[in-house]
């Protein structure tokens, strides 16, 4: 675990063309970022491509840390931004459907599914929230940042995260019951 | 049910409530409300008990791999050093790059039961050798500074990216102070190898000279190293810091 203070000196040194303080910024975070990623996305390679492209903003953008906040806030704010520019982008391509069902034989299937630890139709149900209310959801009760944490990272009033949280919830839970009636 | 409602027993679900008094009320005179309260709390739970998703050890090599390759793109990085330097980096790197993959394939004990996975890397370094093809005239860049010099023993190799140029940084004096700080030793960077082990390393694989640009732990650390001499032929080489062999070199 790395200390605020150490991690805002890791950023300076990232800044300084450090490459090991980038890899430790990295080793750091990256799971968390995957895992945000994940939840948004619904989708295992989008979320490798996302954390990439997460990792590659911070190291060009690290010169434009200002401390204002943790650097895992600011870091998941890129993730999500990233996320978002993802989404907009497939919005413009044909679309993949969600599969209902998966082969047990495909290893990447069963790793995404190991991994992901979320039960199938959670993932279905939180993949049919509004893009607002996904976020988050996902960032105050699946990734357990703050309400002030999730707030600075999709840079919205605490209130606004509040009603879009409980919202989210009672979304999922209506999603859930028409998944069982259905 | 009203917004002030929801909220509420929302709030409640949550214990996030210092004032509980009203939500208890509510909850004892409503019957949506009591319906919606169990709904938020088995929401709750299923969501709580969720442990987060994370990355394979192979795909964390992977998107390790594609960083390095990615921030010596000259499109988002500026170029330093001639073209044909920096084209011989970029081969070289391809070559460590198959390399290593298949080394860690076997190392990390992947069989055919892996075969998407390995699918998935060996057609991510065709992209990169598509792209070196294409754009070898203007091929990624590194900038590294000379290893550890000045670096007391304890110290891991002082190693340096090409940082993208854009104006005035706010951190450029506190990233000036850590430098200093570093350089005086206040540095610590327990994950890495000493000097020592480092340069025991580089001399009982023959490259002494050559310098660090990065170390990799991975299944085992890796030591990614290149020439000193920047008009060399030779080109960048991955070393196994257990055994200090040469993992892979193109000469």
């Amino acid at each position: 675990m790395i200390s605020p203070g150490n991690e805002a000196a890791l950023i300076a040194r990232v800044v300084s063309g450090d490459r090991g303080a980038f890899d430790t910024v990295m080793s750091a975070h990256q799971d968390r970022v995957f895992s945000v990623c994940l939840r948004i996305l619904g989708d295992r390679e989008r979320a490798l491509d996302a954390t990439q492209d997460t990792f590659l903003t911070v190291f060009r953008k690290a010169g434009q840390f200002e401390g204002r906040s943790a650097v895992g806030t600011w870091i998941y704010r890129i993730a999500v931004n990233v996320c978002y520019d993802q989404i907009r982008r497939a919005k413009r391509r044909p679309s993949v459907p969600i599969p209902d069902h998966v082969d047990p034989s495909d290893p990447a299937a069963e790793a995404a599914i190991e991994s992901a630890a979320l039960r199938p139709e959670i993932e279905l149900a939180l993949s049919a929230l509004p893009a607002d209310f996904r976020n988050a959801v996902v960032l105050s009760d699946l990734e357990g940042l703050s309400l002030p944490q999730v707030a600075e990272v999709l840079e919205i009033p605490i209130g606004t995260v509040k009603s879009r949280v409980f919202r989210g919830r009672r979304l999922l839970a209506l999603q859930l019951g028409n998944q069982n009636t259905s | 049910m009203h917004k002030h409602d929801l909220d509420l027993i929302a709030a409640f679900a949550e214990g996030s409530l210092d004032d509980e008094t009203e939500a208890r009320a509510l909850l004892e005179s409503c019957e949506e409300c009591q319906a919606e309260y169990r709904s938020q709390l088995e929401i709750l739970t299923i969501l709580s008990s969720a442990p987060p998703a994370e990355m394979t050890e192979l795909e964390k090599a992977a998107l390790h791999r594609d960083l390095w390759t990615e921030l010596r793109n000259p499109s988002t990085n500026a170029p330093t050093g001639p073209a044909w330097y920096r084209w011989s980096y970029v081969a070289a790197g391809l070559f460590v790059i198959v390399g290593l993959v298949g080394v860690l394939s076997g190392q990390l004990g992947l069989g055919s039961g892996d075969s998407a996975e390995s699918g998935e890397i060996t057609e991510t370094t065709s992209d990169l050798a598509t792209f070196s093809a294409d754009e070898g005239s203007e091929a990624p860049l590194l900038d590294a500074a000379p290893a550890a010099d000045g670096a007391d023993a304890e110290s891991a190799p002082t190693t340096t990216m090409a940082a993208e140029e854009a104006g005035p940084l706010p951190y450029a004096e506190f990233a000036e102070q850590a430098r200093i700080a570093r350089e005086s030793s206040q540095r610590s960077a327990p994950t890495l190898s000493s000097k020592e082990d480092i340069d025991h390393c580089l001399e009982e694989a023959g490259l002494t000279d050559m310098k660090v640009v990065e170390e990799l732990v991975l299944d085992q650390r890796y030591l990614l190293v290149m020439p000193l001499d920047e008009t060399s032929e030779r080109t960048v080489t991955f070393i196994a810091m257990e055994t200090c062999e040469i993992v892979y070199v193109d000469e």
